[in-house]
């Protein structure tokens, strides 16, 4: 057996350990920058899980992915992300609303939840439950970062931790979609966070501030 | 090929009209554009109805469901650009608020929806369903207001992360397919997943756990309860042709996302899991719209509330299902889009005239502005579901389906909204209409030609629907009913 095949192995039996790893530093990190450094890391780890599986399973598209999700989530996003907070002059903290301990509490219990809820499941599709569990977590912890942060650069962040979770279920269960849907997800995501990005500016220039908890002029 | 010419119109069209600077040019240009463009989508249509369902390429399909939408698109995007063409008479101020950056973004708006009903790939038609967000949030946000800002990042946002669960369960579907042993190459064409579908045995657990998915997804975008917190917010703050098409296209173009679902999981796992989950969206929309709409103050949110009823109202009729229940769904899709755009126009004239759209600064409205009362009033009369006009037609269609079908828990929660409503309606109409005049009483600035013809259109259309229903929409609703049934 080669390196590169024990590698594929290693990866693909622990990458849900350390995706886990990400959720609870990120659920914690009080600082915009390391969230968004976290959420480089994250995407890392899910880029040699698509390697890997391309590898094993012998699809070319998988690498095409993995190449996309190495240029797009761990460099363009992350410094698309700082060049907007130092643009913004958003100060670095980014108003949880929990605490961290609560935080940590919170993302244990969503993980528990998330092995809990893909149980029946395992065995229909023949995948470990680690591996079905690690994305669902991702999902619930980006949504959690979306409504625990009043933040909007963090809002997004969230938004995109939960995208990396529904790209990873794709990605255990069917080795992905086909390439061209794939593409044209990828493009969305990032056509949607320009807009966001766009929306960021606006709202600091018309209300002075980013705190989108504070946006409660329409109700009713 | 003539599948190819409404996207690539749509496409261009936003792009060409750019390149014009003058506010009067750029607007002819558009009027141009949108008349090609519903020639061409007529052609489309017509085509289907003569030939049958076509394809073009892997990517493209058409069918009669898709056919039936093309032409709500067609009819309501003419009347709102006829319609804008007045409006955008007084530009906003800043650099992206010119008439051009407005069609551009409404002509892409229009090609992502037409290419929601022309897609063959579920995958694809997420994308632009996805896409149907990214480009009206900047139509939402046009004025840049504090509102139109807060709106439309509340637009984005919630759209986003609502579709995002639409996304997961398309992935459950594909992964349900593939388990069946389709080729993932065609595991996401809904017209090879209809036929494969009785064909293999697709795992139950994973199909009815896709469609929780897609329901929710999508039905963000419908404007279901409890997902339709961005819509009163999208709709109030959006200039009025945009709210129009947001009512009366987008979201229908996501309830057709949700009937091309319903129809392949029905035929998966039998119609009780899909039509149990749409009714009760429906009951639930229909229920708690209908009382907000009892409190409303702004007239284009209770509007936008009438728009969250009326899709529980098509909810329920999918839900219920039956040859009266899926045919006055489809009816009621096209009465509800030209009953609430008339209704939009209307509301933009008042802002126009009052500079408001408090219903509270708003009084003696018949006296000051007659013709938009009239429209007003039919509309409204139309919208609540009285007969002659042809919402009570498809509402009646419904309510005989639910009768029908001994369902009359759901029948009579049906009747109290409506009655609900109707009095809601009446209430906040007869105090604009009557009493003092207002402070901020218009200086006579009556209908401009463009906007009473929109509005004699969709007033004729609703009473001519409601007397009688054209053979030939009744043969083009029956292709539609044969693809979902």
């Amino acid at each position: 057996m080669g390196l590169v095949a024990i590698a594929t192995g290693k990866i693909l039996s622990s990458f849900s350990v350390f995706l886990f790893l990400t959720i609870l530093l990120l659920v914690v990190s009080r600082r915009f920058s390391t969230s968004v450094l976290l959420f480089g890391v994250q995407s890392a780890i899910i880029a040699a899980e698509a390697f890997a599986t391309g590898f094993r399973e012998r699809l070319a598209a998988a690498y095409v992915v993995g190449a996309l999700i190495v240029i797009i989530k761990v460099v363009v996003i992350p410094r698309a992300f700082f060049g907007l907070a130092k643009h913004l002059k958003t100060s670095s903290d980014m108003k949880a609303s929990t605490t961290p301990t609560q935080s940590v509490f919170i993302a244990a219990a969503m993980i528990y939840l998330s092995y809990a809820a893909v149980q029946s499941y395992g065995l229909s599709v023949h995948v470990p439950d680690d591996a079905l569990a690690a994305p669902v977590a991702l999902i619930l912890t980006g949504a959690f970062l979306m409504v625990s942060r009043n933040k909007a650069l963090m809002q997004m962040l969230g938004l995109l931790v939960l995208e990396n979770g529904i790209f990873l279920a794709a990605l255990t269960t069917t080795f992905g979609m086909p390439l061209v849907i794939e593409i044209g997800v990828f493009f969305d995501v990032l056509i949607g966070l320009l807009l966001m990005g766009v929306f960021a500016f606006r709202i600091r220039d018309t209300f002075d501030h980013l705190d989108v908890s504070k946006l409660r002029r329409l109700r009713g | 090929m003539i599948l190819l010419l409404p996207l690539l119109i749509a496409l261009l069209g936003a792009f060409l009209v750019l390149g014009f600077r003058k506010p009067q040019v750029a607007t002819r240009v558009a009027l141009l554009i949108g008349g090609l463009e519903i020639v061409s989508l007529m052609a489309v249509v017509r085509q289907v109805h003569e030939h049958g369902p076509m394809q073009v390429g892997r990517y493209l399909r058409v069918d009669g469901l898709s056919s039936f939408f093309l032409i709500n698109i067609a009819f309501i995007s003419g009347l709102v650009l006829v319609y804008a063409s007045g409006y955008m008479r007084h530009p906003g101020e800043g650099r992206f608020s010119s008439p051009r950056w407005f069609y551009a973004l409404v002509f892409l708006f229009l090609f992502t929806m037409i290419s929601v009903c022309l897609s063959a790939n579920l995958g694809l038609l997420w994308i632009m369903m996805e896409g149907t967000t990214l480009a009206s949030a900047l139509l939402v946000g046009f004025y840049n207001t504090k509102g139109a800002v807060e709106a439309g990042w509340k637009y984005l946002m919630v759209c986003t992360v609502g579709i995002a669960f639409a996304l997961f369960g398309t992935i459950v579907l594909y992964l349900a397919a593939v388990k069946a042993g389709m080729n993932p190459e065609t595991a996401l064409d809904w017209a090879s997943l209809m036929e494969a579908v009785p064909r293999m045995g697709f795992d139950p657990h994973l199909v009815k756990l896709a469609f929780v998915f897609v329901i929710v997804g999508y039905g963000t975008k419908i404007g279901f309860v409890p997902m339709h917190s961005w819509l009163p917010d999208a709709h109030a703050e959006a200039p009025t042709p945009v709210s129009a098409l947001l009512s009366a296209v987008l979201l229908n173009c996501a309830m057709y996302a949700v009937m091309r679902y319903d129809a392949i999981v029905s035929h998966a796992v039998g119609t009780a899991f899909p039509h149990t989950l749409l009714l009760m969206f429906g009951v639930m929309s229909m229920v708690v719209a209908g009382l907000l709409i009892l409190v409303q103050r702004n007239l284009k949110r209770l509007m936008a509330y009438s728009s969250v009823e009326h899709m529980g109202i098509i909810a329920i009729g999918l839900g219920l299902g039956g040859p009266l229940g899926l045919f006055g769904a489809l009816l009621h899709i096209f009465n509800h889009s030209v009953g609430k755009s008339l209704l939009f126009f209307t509301a933009g004239k008042v802002r126009e005239s009052f500079g408001t759209l408090r219903m509270d600064g708003v009084s003696g409205m018949a006296r000051s502005l007659p013709k938009t009362s009239v429209a007003l009033v039919v509309g409204s009369l139309a919208i609540v579901g009285l007969p002659p006009f042809s919402l009570f037609v498809s509402e009646f269609a419904i309510l005989s389906e639910a009768f029908s079908q001994a369902r009359y828990t759901v029948a009579v929660l049906f009747l109290l909204v409506l009655s609900v409503v109707f009095g809601g309606f009446t209430y906040h109409l007869l105090r604009m209409l009557g009493g003092e005049d207002s402070k901020n009483a218009p200086a006579h600035s009556e209908l401009l030609p463009s906007e009473y013809s929109v509005m004699g259109i969709a007033g004729v259309c609703l009473l001519f629907f409601g007397v009688r229903i054209p053979n030939i929409f009744t043969a083009i609703i029956r292709e539609a009913m044969a693809v979902v049934r």
